[in-house]
This record gives structure tokens, sequence and C-alpha cells, in this order.
């Protein structure tokens, strides 16, 4: 666009621009509004307004078209070839939270499943809401055992960042008292059915192994302030990725972007696509973004004193690939050459599955959005847990439940109608979710020569799991397998499907935090080395990935990096 | 279930069968269709409201015609199945009459509710060595159609859209019928 100058600059000038409106966007709309900054958000896909956007939330199965609510082979294969990969997330009730594959391409040099959301609230409406906390045993790992580079935090400084994104989010769970799965700001946790019960009093016993409830981002408890906000208590509806009407679940939606909202801090333009960041080359600092308006292809310019990139581990990495100048000719901060490298994820979909005998007097009531928890057991540190065949470790979620109606039951007519109008057998599950260690050979890149329909460039997938985790892989089943065998359960069967990077829906660690610009690209407090006043705090900034779900993380990366933003600010260092 | 995001691998019925032996189906007296049929015609739709209420028959809950699980299938089968599907069910739907031809003079319509019975066994028999089959297509989406209507989750199943608290142990006989959710 022509040069903007006066008034017209002025008007498009804020104290902080947040990229993105998903779980960290929501976070750094809040922190930076709260502290009375002007905060403009950009978000590359449409609004999607709490309760009044959600327009499933309500709907009755006999409401959808489809059998199950699958959608139509055609409209799978033309628009979702990717986004199906889940196998359960995208149906008729969803799809409208969910890209299409085919105006969103990239290119897979190696399986690659990038599952994604644009629009207000991005992945914030559709994430599984498990909530961990890294520990030292994280935090440390790299750096005892010579992988990747040292994060340059440590739990304690991150801990009251933990406390305080939870106590603001609602998490629902159980204290443990594990060093290796630091307890939290709980709400009430939820119950275990009667087979889980049996099932943890088992494995305990049998293994050592702790077996808890899930923590899970939803209010079982909910607070002043959340009632304050419009949230309510989790009605155990299990249709949380329609959105949820109670505003019972943590999203952006329901609950970052209400408060930042009611600062009258905020603006946010939606269907803004930020292509690049403007870069002062003689001040060495940002001063705005570019974007691309989805709808009139326009290019317009915004301005800031902070940036926040906050577009998800992929999409972040992208802009600042993106973003080139004299100054920065590999990518915006990329002087380290570690931009896009290291991609992590979890790999999943390995563990056990087993028939529950007994317990058919026995059902439960409401659907529960959460499941059983197994924390890591694995290379603790101590002789007993340490593994010779790889390092670090796993956990495994799951649960019980009975068989629904939808199952196999031969014959037909009124026999059969009255069988499948009760509950089926118990069936027991678990699947591990195992720490990808990070691999400058796993990485993305900037393909300029593949370009989307807006004619930007696209990004180039080329990472897989590698010996460690296929070494971890073998005893996840074997693990799961034999606690399903000491619980009793029959027709015991291990899995191991394979796990392609992406799959997990953790993508991280494409411009890691360190404690070197040579070796990291952004510092401590999520700062670009190289160019302090934009912060990256989504899963791009990891340095390793733990074996726990990430978000939470994210979140108190972002509330912490705000923190730290305002007071450099304030002290005129960036 | 707990439908926590990778536990859908939970719902692999296939695994657990078990015996039991094929009811003795009343067959309803012929229907009026009271729709009109996309990916059928009005014989075929007519056979298939007979089949709906031979897989799931009224009994002390509604029956699948009544559910309009005939329409729901001849829409899916329109709009949604692939094409062998389709084709396999609509030829599925013309061989009954055949069948009914052969073995009792009459078409399908016409022979007792036994003998429709007796005939549907036979498929279902098949339908165990050779994929895809008819009958496993329609039970199928019968089953689904069925369960997924008003009457069929809220009568043969119990449906609670808004179930408020969890309770994870709760004896079965509290709840009475499996959840439509």
């Amino acid at each position: 666009m022509a040069n903007v100058t006066g008034k017209a600059k002025a008007e498009r000038t804020y104290d902080a621009i947040v990229v993105g409106s998903g779980i960290t966007g929501g976070w750094a709309a809040k922190e930076l509004s709260e502290k009375g900054l002007k905060v403009l958000v950009l978000e590359r896909g449409p609004m999607v307004k709490h309760i009044e956007d959600y327009p499933t939330a309500q709907t009755a199965p006999w409401e959808i078209k489809h059998p199950r609510g699958k959608l139509p082979d055609a409209e799978l294969k033309a628009h979702y070839p990717v986004q199906n990969r889940t196998g359960y997330a995208l149906t008729e009730y969803t799809q409208h939270f969910f890209v299409r594959d085919d105006e969103n391409p990239y290119t897979e040099d190696k399986p690659f499943d990038w599952i994604r959301g644009y629009q207000v609230g991005g992945r914030s409406l559709l994430w599984a809401r498990q909530s961990y906390r890294h520990s030292d045993l994280d935090f440390e790992a790299n750096a005892r055992q010579g992988v990747g580079v040292d994060w340059p935090i440590r739990y304690a400084d991150i801990a009251p960042w933990y406390d305080y994104v939870e106590r603001f989010i609602g998490v629902s769970g159980q204290a443990e008292g594990l060093p290796q799965l630091p307890d939290g700001v709980f709400q009430p946790p939820m119950e275990m059915n009667c087979v889980e019960k049996a099932f943890k009093a088992s494995t305990e016993k049998a293994f050592g192994r702790r077996v808890t409830i899930g923590r899970a981002a939803h209010l079982t408890a909910p607070t002043e302030e959340q009632l304050a906000l419009g949230r309510g208590k989790c009605q155990h509806r299990n249709m949380c990725m329609r959105g949820c009407p109670f505003g019972a679940y943590f999203s952006s939606n329901s609950a970052t972007l209400v408060a930042a909202e009611r600062t009258g801090n905020l603006k946010i333009r939606p269907n803004a696509i930020v292509t690049t960041l403007i870069l002062d080359e003689k001040a060495g600092k940002a001063t705005g973004v570019k974007i691309l308006d989805e709808a009139t292809r326009q290019e317009e310019e915004f301005y800031a004193g902070v940036i926040f990139v906050c577009a998800s581990a992929l999409n972040s990495t992208w802009l600042l690939m993106n973003s080139t100048s004299r100054r920065f000719p590999n990518g915006f901060g990329n002087q380290s050459d570690q931009l896009g490298r290291n991609v992590m994820d979890h790999h999943l979909n390995v563990g056990a599955l087993a028939e529950v005998p007994g317990y058919l007097d026995e059902y439960y009531s409401g659907r529960r959005p959460n499941g059983l928890y197994i924390p890591r057991f694995r290379n603790l540190g101590d002789a007993a847990s340490a593994r010779k065949d790889y390092i670090r470790g796993f956990g495994y979620q799951g649960g019980a439940g009975r068989l629904g109606w939808d199952r196999e039951a031969p014959g037909f007519g009124a026999e059969r109608k009255a069988q499948l109008s009760q509950p089926g057998p118990w069936l027991f599950r678990v699947g591990g979710f195992g720490e990808v260690l990070p691999n400058p050979e796993n990485r993305v890149t900037l393909n300029r020569a593949r370009t989307d329909k807006y004619g930007l460039p696209t990004l180039k997938m080329d990472a897989v799991i590698r010996e460690n985790e296929l070494a971890m892989r073998k005893d996840m089943q074997a693990s799961a397998m034999e606690m399903a065998e000491a619980a009793g359960f029959r027709n015991v069967r291990g899995f191991d499907t394979g796990s392609p990077l992406g799959l997990g829906i953790h993508e991280m660690g494409t411009a890691r935090m360190g404690r070197d610009p040579k070796t990291s690209v952004l510092n401590a407090h999520n700062q670009v080395w190289e160019c302090r006043n934009v912060y990256v705090t989504d899963g791009a900034a990891m340095t390793s990935s733990s074996c726990v779900n990430p978000s939470l993380t994210y979140m108190a990366l972002t509330a912490r990096a705000c923190a730290h933003a305002v007071e450099a600010k304030k002290r005129g260092e960036i | 279930m707990p439908q926590t995001r990778r536990d859908t691998l939970l719902t692999f019925g296939a695994l657990w069968t078990a015996l039991a032996v094929p009811a003795a189906a009343a067959a309803q007296a012929t229907p009026a269709l009271g729709w009109a049929p996309k990916a059928l015609s009005a014989d075929q739709a007519r056979r298939l409201e007979v089949v709906v209420d031979l897989i799931m028959p009224a009994t002390d809950t509604p029956g699948a015609r009544e559910a309009g699980v005939a329409a729901f299938i001849d829409r899916n089968l329109a709009d949604w199945a692939d094409p062998l599907w389709r084709d396999t069910a609509v030829a599925g739907l013309d061989r009954l009459d055949a069948d009914a031809k052969a073995a009792h003079g009459q078409p399908f319509l016409a022979i007792s509710p036994a003998q429709q019975a007796a005939l549907l066994r036979g498929y279902d028999e098949e339908a165990k060595t050779r994929r895809p089959h008819f009958f496993a297509i329609l039970k199928d989406l019968t089953t689904v159609g069925y369960f997924s209507s008003e009457p069929g989750a809220t009568k043969a199943a119990r449906y609670d859209p808004v179930p408020g608290d969890y309770r994870g142990c709760v004896p079965l006989k509290e709840i009475g019928r499996v959840w439509a959710l």
C-alpha cells in the first residue's frame, strides 16, 4: 500500500498487535489489554462470537443429515483429505470450524497431518482441554542429555504463571503429589466409573503406576471471576467441539477475548491474514505488520510498538519465514538457522484395548468430556524407572465405557432391537502420548514455488519420528497391555497404527527458546533475539516437547511474556 | 464411552459379536408412502419401508417405519452413500421382488410377513460372507437411522441432551436403557 502518514497512520497504530486469536492469541489479548495497552488482534479467519456462532451446539441427532454425522466421501475427498485424518473430529457437527484443505495447501515431503481451524478462537474451540504442567524433569532434560539446546527457563520461572492461568481458565483435576506432573490450582475432579476405579486399584497395586482422572479445562466449581465472564458449570454433554453454550470449557471465545473486550482496549479484525512483519532496520525494531484482507485481497498495514506472534506454531513460523529483509534474508530473526527446524509433536496411536468381563449391572450418567490419565512412569531419574532402550517418556489417556447401540449385533427384528436398546459390554482402552525429541533435520520450509489462492508461499513438511520414539512405542504398547491384563480384562489387544507427525495436533518447536542467539530463535522471555519487540509465544517457542498436552504451557508462557513486554516497554527497552 | 479425542477406537463394536437367534419379526401391512423418494422408485421405497420395520419393528417402542427411517435411508442413498453402496442397496431392493416371485409367485409386498422375514434371514446369512451385501447396508443404515431418530433416541434409547452432573457408577436399572448419545 502507499505510504501512510499523519492521521491515517495514527488510526492504524496501536500499542500492541497480536497475530492470531487462538489459545495464545486470546491470552496475549487479555493480558496486554488488561494492562492498559490498546490492542489489535488480527485473525485470518472469520468472526466466531461466543454462543451465537455455535450453529450446531444444540443440534439433536435427528436434525443432522447423514448417518453418524459423517460427511459424504466425495466432500471429504474434495475438501478435507487432511482434516479428516483424525477420523473423529470432522463431522457435520464441527465442519465449520475446520479449514478446507483444497484452499489451504501445503506439501508433505513426509506425511504430516496439519489439522487447522481458521477462525476467531482458532483451535481453542476444538482442543481436547487436557491441561498438564511440565516439570523440571522436562525443563532439564535437554541439557542433561545433550539433546537440542537447554531450555532458558526452569519450573520455578513458570510455576506462578501456571497458577495464574489455571485460576483463570479453570482446570478440574486431582492433586497427586507427583514430581514429574506438578499439581496445580484445581477445581473438583471428575469421577471415574466403576471399571476405571477397579483398573486404578489394580494398576497402582501391580505396577505402582499412578492412575488419575484427566486434568481438563472444564469448570466444575466456577469461581466468581468465571461466573462474571458469563461462564458456567460443565453440563457433561461432551459436545465441546461444537462450541459450548455454557462457556464451561475454556476457549478464547468464552473467556480471554471476553475479558479483553471488557477492558475497552481491544479491537479484533477478522479476515486479516498477516503476511509480513515490518522491520525498521536502523532501529532494529518491528514497527508493524502487513495484512491481506481475506475478502478484498487488499494489502493494509498496522503499526504497534509491541508485536505478539500467536498464529500457532507452524503459521507463526511461516510468518517469520515470509518476513525477509536485508537484515533477515533467511527469515525474521533467523541467524541461528533454527527457524522451521526441530518440529515436534506427540507420537500416539499406540496402546491397548480390551474387553472387560462383568459389571453388567453398572452404568453411568452423563457424558464425561474427559478420561483417565496415567502420568509418565519411565526414566524419572531413579534406577527403578530407567530404560536402556530410549530416553524420555510417555503418558496414557483412555478409559472404560460400555458399548452403545452402535455395535455389531447379529440377526434382525424385535429381539435385536431390545438387545441394542440396552448397553453393550464394557470396553477398556488406553493410548499413549510420547515425547518427540527435537531434531534439526525435522523441519518445515517455505515453499515459494507453490502458492495458495492468495498468491502466498506455502509450507513444506519434512519430519518423522525416529529411533528413540520408535523404541518408546514398543514399551508404550507392551506396558498398556500388561496393565489391562493385570486388571483381569480379556482379549487384550495391543495396537500401533503408526504416528505421522502432526496427528497429535501438538505441533511445536520451530522457533525455539534458548540461551544463545546462535542456536535459538527466542530468548527466555519469548522475544526474538534479534528484534526484541517481537514475541512468539505459541508452540513454536518450545525447546522440548515433554509428553504432556502442551496448551497450558503455551498459555503460561504467553502470560509471562506479556508481563515482561509491559515492563520492558515501561523501561524503554523495547 | 469417554470421548476424549483419540478415543474413537472405542467404537470398535465389530469385535464383539454375540450369538443370537434372529427374531421372528412381524412384517407390517403395505404402507402408503408419505414422502417423495429421491434415490429409489416408489416401489423400491415401499419395499424399503417394510424391510426397515422388519429390522427394527414396533414393539413397546416405535418401529423404524414410524421413525421415518426409510426416508432417511433414501436421502442418504441419494446424496451420501458411495456409488457401490448405493447401487448394491438399490439392486437389493429389486432382488427382494425377484426372490419373492421365484419362491412364492408373488411380489415381496404381497407375501406374508413370515415369508418376508424368512427371505431376510437368508440375506442376513449370505451377508456374513459376501460384502458389500445390500442387507448388511440396509441393516446398518436402519439401525443408525432409527437410534438417531427422535422416537428411537428418546423412546428405545434414553436421551439426555444436557445431563448436568456426571455420575460414574450408577446401577443400570436406574438408567433403564442404553444412552442415545
